[in-house]
């Protein structure tokens, strides 16, 4: 069984402090969808708010269809696990998944055979009679899953579960995490203020920044066509070139920068015009080495190469152009690389497809 | 370095000091329990016996008053653990301001004196008892109940403060857990917090039965017309004294050693079992939780002086007649109280014929302090050879005493001894 | 408040949300608040029930001040520009507290230093489990020890003249010397733990940095320890006069004949003296005093209530 959530016009307040302002969206049911925002824009308010333990201040919440207002977090369809994971310290692990059948008042041996099933779901057979502090991060993890999925949720909702894990493990719990949800047919709402999570995990994900949602989409809507500044600026890495549109043409923004003029692409749900301030996003990997620069549709810079760094796959490279701009690039290492010396003076180019210029805005700061 | 030198012989005999401050009282008490001597004292040493604790468990004051001491521990545990663990669960969920306030009112019986709180339980629930009940030593105003009432007035905060202490520790988001899980309130106090307090709960209990046991102050007040052990102890103590109260404290000693040693051996076992746990999730640990071994305390050496000492004393006990040695003693003191009698004579008839010349007098009561001496050196012979299997030690503390007295008749300070000695026989 | 008890109760159910609100009303309300407050409403109340308790309640009942005039002047045919006796014993014992108090804390002080920044490991856990050993033993217990070690047949009495130090054995007791020494015996723990628990949360290093610098110890003391140790040394000093200002078993047994406990007093009027509003009268005037001294000490420190008790 899975169910959608709806949010309508959900507030969440303390006292001045506005933690989640006018949220307004539906997460479809069976959907693995993500909140990604850094920390502090309110994307646990709102899981909290979802699952029961923060009251909006004003707004609804549905799951499935029904108003959740008034119902406490122990009668919602939400199971939540915990960025802590909060596994009860003085339980087995048995007894940590059973927990939800334990307060139905389900036997023993009942509650027994299904933590089995669940320990052997979530790849931990015969783990069970261990106490949670023998086990390690991935696999206290694991119970945790396990135990979230034991009440049979509608709507499982996790609150950076992964956080703890180093970073192998993160990776390999990513796809792990993917195949239950699938395996288990329900909706998962998952908080992260990481975007490899976000991306490789999630069906859609919402931006959130301040306590408002910045925009929705899937991985490549949000990645490749970025809504707001940042949006542009949190999910993965970009150059940014203030400037003011001096043209629209073509679909095309004409953006004069300290950097010279770009010609650029824009966004449709923020269209802009002539005279209007703007920002010109472009990903390092959109920009390589210029052999010809007279081709039309591309944009040219001169700059000097201050840094570099092999990373195997890519080189990661830092210029600054003549006016001071710092640019980073990525260039795929094919193998035939041409290394250049710090100080050379290189020119560099990027398509307009591979330039986005959008409205001035809130950047992300790493 | 010699001025640390001598810093550190400094410091260490402060803490000799320090401590034989703590010790000494408590270990002289313990030794004049089991000295036959009629009132405390450890000099003179007259006996071993061990007939004070027979006294003591045939004491039926004491007796009833340790019974109503036991109803009383047992209801204030009752009565104060839940308070103090509800008061500490509600300080946890109160906000800043609210919470220093339920705070400061919470702990305040423990900085009001014992005998203010005795005093106003008593005054309010004999009003209650008269106004509500309208009657006089109605069952308000009864020692047990508002004993128990007044006691837990404090020993509530006690356990307050326990449970803070150990809630301080609990993570609020296993609450949440279990009520995310579909757990009520009622079930997550009693599956997730319950089991979290529990080891707090017993030390509270504990900790409220000893508070209980051992007060006096408000007791002494509440307890109306019944009597607690603290009250006839105090009673005791105060209208003249002997040893089986001393016995008494070394069996309150022995239980609280006995206790230190069980409590100090099971956080052993716990550390050890938490460094397994360890061992098992990082082996890595290993040496780290080796070289971290807490404790070089000498638990075995510690039980083993302790068995020694009951399997000493009990040996003792088969080879020594304390019957045999109290007449002994009684026959030295005999002969001591004719040696002050003939020293009165002697003195009086020093007094009588030359009041003035008073070399002489000097001279009479050195030889007099000589003849004492040699009075008691074949009494000292004989008892050396009546009792040479068991009584080593007691021989010599006779050697001592007859040191001392040598002492204390001393010709200055004759007269005034004499007196005194004999009041106290 | 409304809204607090509302997410008061959905946090914590009605069975909870009573059983919690209940118990510490009843703590608060019945056990700590209505009894002191009937205390002092006694104080201010003539001894009818004593003298004529038909007169209870009658046009009589009235509130008076006679109880604490009496304190200040005694009784009306008392020659004295103030009640001699019982002034002096009030005055005497709250300077004697003090003086316990300053006392246990030049003794203790080292000593909570010594275990929590000197003593290691076994060694300090040895120490620090013995030093509870002797306060499971009563305190009436304690008391008698020091009246078989000072009473004039006392040990002390016959070791110094075993020694040849004393010709006469001293009076202990009478002197208040066997009072003092139990007092203060009475109260280490309460001295120690709290200065031991806030010294020991002191980081080392700061201690080494100030050696390093070159502060001579007592200047590290002074400088470092000590104001750090602050909220420790005013629980431990709250506690002990406390505790020693209201001390009435002691006393009983160990102060002398002709010296008293402003407490034992108190207690007179209880028992033999037979005038409950008299007694709460003087108990009134004791608590407050006590109290005063410990909020001054208090704001003196600048230590919050909170922190006491810790």
């Amino acid at each position: 069984m899975s169910a959608d959530v709806q949010l309508d016009n959900v507030w969440v307040k303390f006292g001045d402090f506005v933690a989640v302002r006018d949220a307004n969206l539906t997460i479809q049911g069976g959907e693995f969808f993500s909140f990604l925002g850094p920390s502090g824009c309110g994307k646990t308010t709102l899981l909290r708010a979802i699952s029961g333990f923060q009251n909006p201040s004003t707004g609804r919440i549905l799951i499935g269809g029904k108003d959740m207002s008034g119902i406490g977090p122990n009668r919602r369809p939400t199971a939540l696990i915990f960025q802590n994971l909060a596994l009860f310290p003085l339980m087995t692990v048995w007894e940590n998944i059973s927990f939800a059948l334990e307060v139905k008042g389900m036997g023993k041996r009942a509650r027994r055979k299904k933590a089995d099933e669940l320990l052997e779901l979530v790849a931990l057979p015969a783990q069970g009679d261990k106490m949670v502090s023998e086990l390690s991060g991935g696999q206290k993890q694991r119970v945790a899953v396990a135990r979230a999925l034991c009440a049979e949720p509608e709507v499982l909702l996790l609150d950076e579960p992964l956080s703890a894990l180093d970073l192998k493990l993160r990776q390999h719990m990513r796809t792990e995490l993917r195949a239950i949800q699938q395996r288990a047919g329900i909706t998962f709402i998952y908080i992260t203020h990481d975007q490899g999570e976000a991306l490789t995990m999630s069906d859609r994900v919402a931006v959130m920044r301040q306590g408002v949602v910045d925009q929705i989409g899937d991985g490549t809507t949000v990645y490749d066509h970025p809504e707001t500044a940042f949006v542009a600026s949190f999910v993965g890495e970009n150059n940014s070139f203030t400037g003011t549109v001096t043209e629209m043409k073509d679909g095309l923004a004409y953006v004069q920068t300290e950097c010279g003029p770009i010609r650029s692409r824009t966004s449709l749900a923020a269209p802009l015009k002539k005279g209007d301030n703007a920002v010109v996003f472009v990903r390092p990997e959109s920009i390589h080495f210029c052999k010809d620069e007279t081709r039309t549709d591309e944009n040219g810079l001169v700059a000097t190469l201050a840094h570099q760094e092999f990373e195997g796959h890519f080189w990661h490279l830092a210029l600054k152009t003549e006016s001071g701009h710092d640019i980073r690039m990525s260039v795929m290492n094919d193998g035939r690389s041409e290394v250049y010396e710090i100080g050379a003076s290189v020119s560099v180019g990027f398509s307009t497809q591979g330039a986005i210029a959008l409205a001035p805005g809130e950047l992300a700061v790493d | 370095m010699t001025s640390g030198g001598v810093m550190r012989i400094a410091v260490g005999f402060y803490i000799l000091l320090f401590f034989s401050y703590l010790f000494g009282p408590l270990l002289v008490m313990s030794f004049t329990a089991f000295n036959s001597s009629e009132f405390p004292s450890i000099s003179p040493w007259n006996c071993f016996t061990d007939e004070w604790f027979e006294v003591l468990i045939k004491d039926n004051q004491l007796m009833g008053g340790l019974k109503s001491s036991l109803v009383v521990g047992f209801g204030v545990v009752l009565l104060a653990v839940p308070i103090g663990l509800a008061a500490s669960l509600l300080i946890t969920q109160l906000r800043s301001r609210a919470r220093s306030v339920v705070y400061t009112i919470a702990i305040s019986p423990i900085l009001v004196p014992g005998v203010v709180l005795g005093i106003s339980t008593l005054v309010f629930w004999e009003r209650v008892d008269r106004v509500v009940l309208g009657a006089q030593d109605g069952f308000f105003y009864d020692g047990y109940f508002m004993t128990i009432i007044g006691q837990s007035t404090f020993i509530a905060a006690y356990s307050m403060l326990v449970f803070l202490a150990r809630l301080q520790r609990f993570d609020p988001g296993l609450e949440e857990a279990a009520l995310d899980l579909g757990a009520t309130q009622t079930q997550v106090f009693r599956k997730i917090l319950l089991p979290f307090l529990k080891p707090a709960i017993g030390s509270a209990a504990v900790l409220a039965f000893l508070a209980s046991f051992e007060n006096y102050n408000t007791t002494v007040f509440t307890i109306v017309s019944e009597s607690t052990l603290t009250t006839v102890l105090a009673s005791k103590v105060r209208y003249g004294i002997n040893p089986s109260i001393s016995s008494l404290a070394v069996i309150i000693i022995a239980l609280t050693l006995i206790a230190a040693v069980a409590h100090e051996f099971l956080k052993r076992k716990e550390e050890r079992q938490a460094i397994a746990e360890k061992l098992i999730a990082n082996p890595v640990a290993i040496k780290a939780g080796r070289s971290k071994r807490p404790l070089g305390l000498p638990i075995g050496a510690l039980t083993a002086v302790l068995f020694v000492g009951v399997l000493g004393s009990l040996w003792m006990g088969q080879n020594y007649d304390v019957d045999q040695c109290k007449v002994r003693v009684a026959e030295e003191n005999r002969v001591k109280f004719e040696a002050l009698k003939q020293q009165r004579l002697a003195e009086a008839k020093a007094k009588q014929t030359t009041s003035s010349q008073d070399q002489d007098s000097a001279v009479d009561a050195k030889q007099s302090s000589g003849q004492y001496q040699n009075i008691f050196a074949p009494s000292n012979l004989g008892q050396q050879i009546e009792s040479d299997s068991g009584a080593e030690p007691q021989s010599e503390t006779e050697t001592k005493d007859a040191k001392q007295y040598q002492n204390i008749f001393a010709p200055t300070n004759l007269g005034q001894q004499v007196e005194s000695s004999s009041d106290s026989d | 408040m409304r809204n607090w008890l509302r997410t008061f109760l959905a946090r914590n159910g009605v069975g909870l949300s009573v059983y919690m609100l209940g118990a510490v009303a009843l703590w608060v309300i019945v056990m700590i608040v209505l009894p002191q407050l009937f205390m002092l409403d006694f104080s201010f109340r003539n001894n009818w029930q004593q003298i004529d308790p038909s007169r209870m309640g009658g046009p009589d009942d009235v509130y008076t001040m006679v109880n604490y005039h009496f304190l200040a002047f005694g009784s009306p045919n008392n020659p004295d520009p103030f009640n001699v006796v019982d002034v002096t014993v009030f005055f005497r014992t709250i300077i004697a507290a003090i003086c316990v108090t300053l006392f246990d804390l030049a003794l203790c002080y080292p000593i909570a230093y010594y275990l929590a920044q000197v003593a290691r490991g076994g060694k300090a856990r040895l120490l620090v489990l013995s030093l509870i050993i002797p306060f499971w033993v009563n305190e009436l217990l304690r008391a008698f020890a020091f009246r078989i070690l000072f009473g004039e047949e006392g040990t002390i009495n016959a070791i110094l003249m075993g020694i040849g130090i004393l010709s006469d054995p001293i009076d202990f007791v009478r002197e208040d010397v066997a009072l003092y020494a139990g007092l203060g015996y009475a109260y280490i723990l309460l001295m120690i733990f709290p200065i031991y628990n806030v010294i020991e949360s002191l980081d080392k290093n700061q201690i080494e940095a100030a050696r390093d610098l070159g502060s001579s110890w007592w200047r590290i003391h002074r400088r470092v320890v000590i104001p750090f140790a602050k909220p420790g040394i005013t629980s431990g000093c709250t506690m002990v006069f406390m505790l020693s200002a209201g001390a009435l078993a002691a006393p009983q047994i160990l102060g002398g004949p002709s010296s008293l406990w402003f407490t034992q007093i108190i207690y007179q009027w209880f028992n033999t003296g037979s005038n409950w509003p008299r007694g709460s009268a003087y108990a009134i005037v004791l608590m407050l005093t006590c109290v005063l001294l410990v909020l001054i000490l208090m704001k003196l420190f600048k230590v919050k209530i909170g922190e006491i008790g810790r």
